[in-house]
């Protein structure tokens, strides 16, 4: 793999499409639109999504609708790329996929606890539909956690699944759920990039991989210290069995850390923390998650860069517009609900 | 070197002083804030960070939002006529402004709202019109109700999760992200069928009361109503632009006053308090110092102290490039890689010597290197774009190697007198007659570019005491020796038949090197008295270090030959512009002066692209990345951002 340079074309397209990313200034105008409907126009007459709104009447559109269509973009963003010179082939480039199919199963069962058992087909991505493993309007069908293991039977989320508890309201612990998919989503992943990737290709990718878990962990435990006032064992349970560049010590101090304060003073010891620019004084959960969330936003950007990998470039450059759909959306969020310009300003990662 | 020496400043006074000290440091231009409270201790009852609402704030906002329609942007102007006014009267003066543009705006979003709607349900009804049928006797039908609109094609596949609810849908016509159709269903269905259609985000279009009769009838009156309603929008817009035209001078002049009052308060949260005195700290050019110290002379309650600039750990020190007239836009490419640490080397006339060198080289035509530096001249003094200056320079070196390879906008022998006069027999370098050489003097220019680079990496390395890069890496001294041995044993061996690959040669230039770098980690460690941690078992030290010193003897050898480019931009040159000249020779007569023209213009502006992005290549790639980091912060002197932004 590491001798392999047939991929510099889907590199070099990745990176010309990088280019075409909404730029600080865009997200300053889209910011000040004053209506769902004027940012939709906005985003179809000045960036990237042109394409993906050229059909569609921004006059009257659905806040959800847009999203919906903005997410389908970048999952077509993705297939595109990985078709160009028949990636998909390759084990490594269904990650996409799986992480996606996870996430529907999440949905899924966050649905059955909450009983919005029909809510979930309003959620569900149409995109996903013909390219998941399993059946996604069985899966939205099925009225109960059985009834979704026995939709999702033959794939490997069943092994995973299939133990979890159920109790007298037929609801499951989730947060085991989420815990035990992640792990495995991570430890299939991470095993590919072994098995396939050698040299400054398998580092930089296992670099994103083990940034992304510690970010993970970081902000599991921020949220749970902080919002939820989780004992150190509650915390524990919900940090994924991984550590990256915060050696098992660092990660234990935080874990035990008394308040958030000293969780913060332990933080700014870490690689990360040190990144970052006053995070002890950061009191406000969703800016302390934004900080966190720029660190692998901007080693994504670096890696996609300098990357001589076509693997290295798509993992990055995906994660990259995941983020400017994140960003995009909480812009219009804000909008739809009468937020300041300079408020939605503040929550966008660029 | 070549990095703007700085100075730490401190600066303490009574908190009435804090605005006039605040004011003077925004006139100086050359202060670089940062926030005081990061210098004190945690413990303690010291000084405390300055914590106020800005009071222009909502002023502020106020101006930003107005509703303009995207017809106005605020400029920066003098706002002196406003210096003595209270508040209050800017306050008044905005509140009229958006009461007057929120007026108007609303009259033309209305009109636009209503042109809109009755569009869509002319769209609709243009679907409709094979149905030859009175659309009121459909809305009639007892016991079922009918909807017409649009579905998203992405939610036509959810309905197959809806399969046992009481409702049909028709799609009647598809394009390329709706499906427009009718559904039906049972009045006591109506309110949940609505919901669901809701859900799968269904436009329903209302067909209003007024068209009677078949589609086609209903088409004609929509469209007339469309055409009164596009006249009165035309009218309020017109309305709208006199009314910016009318106040856009006292707008832009309110603006950039409470801009200003804005920023001057914003400063404030960088000072810290302690019982009605301030403190604020920043940096300053040290060959300003003087000058912005003696500014605050006449405020007595008021005192600075300066320090060195690594006096305080807190922050690390803004970085702000020195360079010479010529090498000045150069720092653009370094900028944009990222600027240097305080301490660390600024490589600014290194990039602007080798890049002007090599683009000389891949571009060289003494007429379109001297037409670059003209364009770029002009371009520049208009604009003081960086990257037209950057032409302007590199234009001159096109033109010297243009000179040498005999070559005038394509014409290779128009210099011949030239050469005679100045006694030579003939052009100093044939570019077609010495391929060979050229190749091989690109790839020896390429080897010296890169041996540069690894000296300056191990001599920033050790003043960094960073042993384990410095000594074992492959841009240290291992890799140094290795590769310059590699080169001159290979070199005398190709031209002077010396071997040097004896086994003492080979074991100590070329293996000894690759063990070193192979155990570079554990050595760096012993080097820098740090104890060395192997993460995760021998194998997997062996197997990683095995694919890192391959891949570092493979980059040696990619590296090098990266720099045949340059000989192969030389040929590419002189081949495009023999095309031109054959296209002229073969064009019919009195045409081929315009075909040289226009082959002269694409070839300068296809290639002098092309060749501009291969240097910038060379540098970051194999230049760059073997000794530079970029990891420094900009010197960013306060001032007022007028920018409509609210920070």
């Amino acid at each position: 793999m590491i001798l392999d340079f047939s991929k510099n074309a889907t590199i070099a397209r990745i990176r010309t499409f990088y280019g075409k990313r909404i730029t600080t200034e865009q997200y300053r105008d889209l910011a000040s639109k004053k209506s769902v409907e004027e940012a939709a126009e906005y985003l179809k007459k000045n960036t990237h999504y042109a394409t993906a709104l050229a059909n569609i009447d921004t006059n009257s559109i659905h806040r959800g609708f847009l999203e919906d269509i903005l997410r389908k973009e970048h999952f077509n963003t993705y297939v595109k790329f990985c078709k160009f010179q028949q990636l998909n082939t390759e084990e490594f480039y269904k990650y996409f996929i799986v992480w996606l199919e996870i996430v529907e199963i999440l949905n899924r069962i966050r649905h059955i606890n909450a009983d919005t058992n029909d809510e979930y087909i309003i959620d569900l991505p149409s995109f996903l539909i013909n390219k998941a493993s399993f059946d996604l309007i069985e899966m939205a069908k099925a009225k109960n956690f059985r009834e979704l293991l026995g939709v999702l039977r033959n794939t490997p989320y069943y092994n995973i699944l299939k133990n979890k508890a159920v109790d007298e309201n037929g609801k499951v612990d989730f947060n085991l759920c989420e815990m035990d998919l992640r792990t495995y989503y991570l430890k299939w992943l991470i095993n590919v990039v072994e098995k396939h990737f050698k040299g400054q290709s398998k580092e930089k990718l296992r670099l994103q991989i083990m940034t992304q878990i510690d970010l993970i962990n970081i902000i599991n435990a921020y949220r749970m210290k902080s919002i939820f006032h989780a004992s150190n064992d509650e915390v524990r349970k919900n940090v994924l069995p991984y550590h990256g560049r915060i050696s098992v010590k660092q990660q234990n101090e935080l874990i035990e850390s008394d308040n958030v304060s000293s969780f913060l003073s332990i933080l700014s010891k870490t690689i990360y923390g040190k990144q970052l620019d006053n995070i002890t004084e950061c009191t406000d959960s969703i800016q302390f998650e934004k900080q966190i969330s720029k660190l692998r936003f901007n080693l994504a950007k670096r890696a996609l860069l300098f990357s001589e990998n076509a693997a290295v470039s798509l993992y990055s450059a995906i994660y990259i517009f995941e983020v400017e759909v994140d960003n995009i959306t909480r812009i219009v969020e804000g909008i739809r609900y009468g937020k300041d310009s300079s408020y939605m300003e503040s929550l966008i990662i660029t | 070197m070549s990095i703007v020496k700085m100075e730490y400043v401190n600066i303490v006074g009574l908190e009435s002083s804090l605005n006039d000290v605040l004011l003077r440091i925004i006139d100086s231009g050359c202060f670089h804030i940062e926030p005081s409270i990061k210098t004190i201790p945690e413990e303690g009852d010291e000084f405390k960070p300055l914590t106020e609402t800005n009071p222009y704030s909502d002023l502020l906002k106020l101006l930003i939002d107005l509703d303009f329609g995207g017809h106005f942007k605020y400029k920066q102007v003098g706002f002196e006529e406003l210096l003595g006014k209270p508040l209050s009267e800017l306050e008044d003066f905005a509140d009229s402004m958006k009461k007057q543009t929120n007026e108007i705006s609303s009259r033309i979003r209305n009109l636009e709202d209503t042109i809109q709607r009755r569009n869509k349900e002319l769209i609709l009804l243009k679907h409709l019109q094979n149905m030859n049928v009175d659309l009121q006797e459909l809305f009639n039908i007892k016991n079922i109700r009918i909807r017409f609109g649009r579905l998203p094609v992405d939610s036509y596949p959810k309905l197959g999760y809806y399969s046992n609810k009481h409702f049909e849908f028709v799609p009647y016509d598809t394009d390329k992200n709706y499906m427009w159709g009718i559904y039906f269903t049972p009045v006591n269905f109506v309110d949940e069928t609505d919901k669901i259609f809701n859900s799968l985000y269904f436009e329903r279009v209302w067909i209003p009361d007024f068209v009677k009769g078949t589609p086609h009838e209903g088409s004609s009156i929509i469209k007339k109503m469309i055409f009164d309603l596009e006249r009165s929008l035309d009218e309020a817009e017109k309305e709208r632009t006199d009314f910016i035209k009318e106040n856009a001078d006292m707008l832009n002049k309110v603006y950039c006053r409470v801009t200003f009052l804005y920023n001057l308060f914003s400063l404030r949260s960088y000072a810290s308090v302690l019982k009605g005195k301030f403190y604020i700290v920043g940096f300053v050019p040290q060959k300003q110092i003087k000058k912005f110290t003696e500014m605050f002379d006449t405020l007595n309650d008021v005192s600075i102290v300066v320090k060195p600039p690594d006096s305080e750990p807190a922050f690390s020190t803004p970085v702000q490039l020195k360079n010479n007239a010529f090498s000045k836009p150069f720092s653009m490419f370094v900028e944009m890689y990222g600027l240097p640490s305080y301490k660390g080397f600024n490589p600014t006339n290194l990039v602007a010597i080798t890049y002007t060198l090599l683009f000389g080289i891949m571009f060289g035509d003494l007429g379109q290197g001297l037409m670059l530096s003209l364009i770029g001249y002009l371009i520049y003094s208009k604009t003081k774009n960086k990257l037209a200056a950057i032409m302007t320079r590199v234009g001159f070196s096109s033109a010297f190697f243009g000179f040498i390879f005999g070559s005038v906008f394509g014409f290779e022998n128009l210099l011949n007198p030239v050469y005679k006069s100045i006694g030579l027999k003939h052009k100093p370098l044939d570019v077609m007659e010495n391929t060979d050489n050229i190749i091989i003097w690109a790839i020896c220019l390429g080897i010296i570019l890169i041996l540069i680079s690894i000296v300056l990496n191990i001599s920033i390395k050790l003043k960094n005491k960073n042993y384990t890069e410095a000594l074992f890496n492959n841009n240290g001294i291992a890799g140094f020796v290795f590769y310059s041995a590699l080169l001159a044993a290979l070199a005398l061996k190709a031209y002077k038949h010396i071997n040097l690959f004896t086994p003492a040669y080979v074991i100590c230039l070329l293996i000894l090197p690759i063990l070193l770098m192979f155990f570079r980690e554990p050595l760096g460690c012993l080097a820098e008295r740090k104890k060395f941690h192997m993460e995760s078992g021998i194998g997997d030290f062996i197997a990683t270090n095995f694919f890192e010193v391959f891949e570092f003897l493979l980059g040696y050898a990619t590296n090098t030959l990266s720099f045949v480019r340059i000989g192969g931009f030389v040929f590419s040159h002189a081949g495009m512009m023999s095309v031109v000249m054959l296209l002229a020779d073969s064009a019919a007569k009195g045409a081929s002066p315009i075909v040289i023209v226009i082959g002269n213009i694409f070839v300068m502006g296809m290639e002098g692209l092309i060749v501009g992005i291969q240097v910038l290549r060379l540098e970051f790639y194999e230049i760059f990345s073997r000794f530079y980091d970029g990891d420094g912060r900009s010197f960013e002197p306060v001032k007022v951002n007028y920018d409509p932004v609210i920070n």
